[in-house]
């Protein structure tokens, strides 16, 4: 345990994680948070209790599709979905399969309309890469041994510079417990 | 002692201005011409200073207090990585150059982490070349106290540690900026950018005691003298890069390669000397660059009886 005084890196860390989480759109969707830093052991663990993403959608709830010659043409109604939308057809089919004419028709070569309206696009994964892109802008840079833990309500993070210790990661499981089982934080 | 001033004016009768500052035992260290506005920095004697102002006025100009001038800083960070970076060290050089200096920022190749944290020999040697350097570092005061403090032990020049935690004292450094640590932000607020100006003012107070400290066994000449010798050169007057001769405390930065043109540079004569006999030339450990320190009067002094001895 460090017998220094570090209230100023406590509250730094709470203020760049809160203007993080702004920075990236998902304030909202995250609860609450706790740090917790141990520069004498050291250790950092961050602890997240994730809000509900977006309800999954399909695709024809989203957008028209009208079968097109060799594929499906799909013009999108709510443009808010369109770069999830873009990025899932990518991963499916491929770049070479997709191609996007304008802002909001896409061309999808190959696929018929019957499959293009069954996909559904997942908020939640959405959320959980934005967090943790958070976490990383946040997490100090040479602590790159890690330790994870994820579940629907909450993800704990804790990193070392060297060995992890089973004690660390106790009190990593520990501070999830909590997390997990806590209502929404008012201050967030 | 030489104090550095930058007018802020017209070109209309400029070169009175540049007469007196002759008269007066001072140098013009820049010029920079905006079409009919021009900014000139110079060292004048410190005494001289009411002369200048007088002048100033008389053509309508200003004067603006510019107490870096001349120097060159080294603003660095444990990595170039985003945890470290962009915006305090930024903006502490920024501010460093509002004041006048010539500043470098770097990004050391394994500052990361905290006993993991390192400087190679290579990194120290690149900072001592610089008049001082500003550590910038984070926010865990035992982080700091006991491993970054390792980062700047044997840096030779003066440091200024920048760092978030309040620390009263902290050892290999000349001065201590608390309460800036990590931001994702620029430093806007009130209260920021007064950490700002106690930066620029601890600088300013280490740059104040090393140009005292020089003054006690005087350099043999005004690294602005040798500036304006070293310009005419032919490649310094190709150079594209924007600064080609940087002004130090106690010699020059050349941009030109050294193993080109050491001969050239040597063989400038400044007050019936060879520069190489006046200074001590070398290459800089940033390729593309050469380094003169100039010796003091004393050296000179003692060169010269040797030789004419022998």
């Amino acid at each position: 345990m460090t017998l220094t005084d570090e209230r100023f890196a406590y509250e730094n860390f709470e203020s760049i994680f809160r203007q993080t989480l702004q920075d990236l759109g998902i304030s909202r969707s995250v609860l609450g948070f706790r740090i917790i830093a141990n520069p004498g052991a050291p250790y950092f663990l961050i602890s997240i209790r994730l809000g509900r993403a977006r309800s999954a959608i399909k695709v024809s709830d989203m957008s028209q599709l009208n079968p097109h010659a060799g594929g499906t043409a799909l013009t999108i109604i709510d443009e808010g979905w369109a770069p999830a939308l873009l990025n899932k057809l990518w991963q499916r089919y491929g770049r070479d399969r997709v191609e996007q004419m304008t802002r909001f028709e896409m061309l999808v070569r190959g696929v018929s309309v019957d499959e293009l309206s069954n996909l559904e696009l997942d908020p939640g994964e959405e959320l959980k890469a934005k967090v943790l892109d958070a976490v990383w802008r946040l997490f100090p840079e040479g602590f790159t041994v890690r330790y994870e833990i994820v579940d629907e309500r909450a993800m704990t993070i804790i990193g070392t510079e060297h060995d992890m210790r089973p004690e660390w990661i106790d009190v990593a499981r520990m501070v999830h417990k909590e997390m997990s089982a806590r209502e929404a934080d008012p201050d967030v | 002692m030489y104090e550095v001033l930058m007018y802020d004016g017209g070109v209309y009768r400029v070169n009175e201005l540049y007469e007196l500052v002759e008269d007066v035992g001072g140098f013009v260290i820049q010029k920079t011409q905006i079409q009919v506005q021009i900014l000139v920095t110079m060292a004048i004697p410190e005494e001289e200073r009411p002369v200048i102002e007088a002048k100033t006025r008389e053509l309508g100009g200003k004067i603006v207090h510019v107490p870096l001038a001349g120097t060159e800083v080294a603003v660095v960070a444990p990595t170039l990585g985003r945890h470290h970076m962009p915006h305090p060290t930024c903006d502490i050089a920024e501010q460093l150059r509002r004041l006048g200096a010539i500043t470098v920022v770097m990004g050391l190749a394994r500052g990361k982490g905290r006993r993991t944290s390192q400087i190679s020999a290579d990194e120290k040697a690149i900072i001592e070349e610089y008049d001082a350097a500003v550590f910038v570092l984070g926010n865990f005061k035992d982080c700091i106290l006991e491993h970054k403090v390792k980062l700047f032990e044997e840096i030779e020049i003066p440091v200024v540690v920048v760092c978030g935690p309040q620390m009263d004292d902290l050892p290999h450094c000349e001065a201590i900026v608390c309460g800036v640590g990590r931001k994702v932000e620029r430093m806007r607020r009130e209260e920021e950018i007064a950490r700002l100006n106690e930066v620029s003012v601890a600088i300013e107070k280490v740059v104040k005691e090393r140009r005292r400290f020089l003054e006690e066994d005087p350099l043999f000449v005004h690294p602005a003298e040798v500036k304006d010798r070293i310009a005419e050169l032919e490649p310094v007057e190709r150079s594209l890069r924007p600064a080609p001769v940087v002004l130090h405390l106690d010699g020059l930065r050349v941009k030109i390669p050294y193993k080109e043109w050491k001969d050239q540079i040597a063989a400038v004569e400044v007050y019936g000397h060879r520069l190489g006999d006046i200074a001590t030339i070398s290459d800089s450990r940033l390729g593309g660059s050469t380094l003169i320190k100039i010796k003091t009067r004393s050296e000179v002094e003692d060169h010269d009886r040797r030789a004419k001895k022998g």
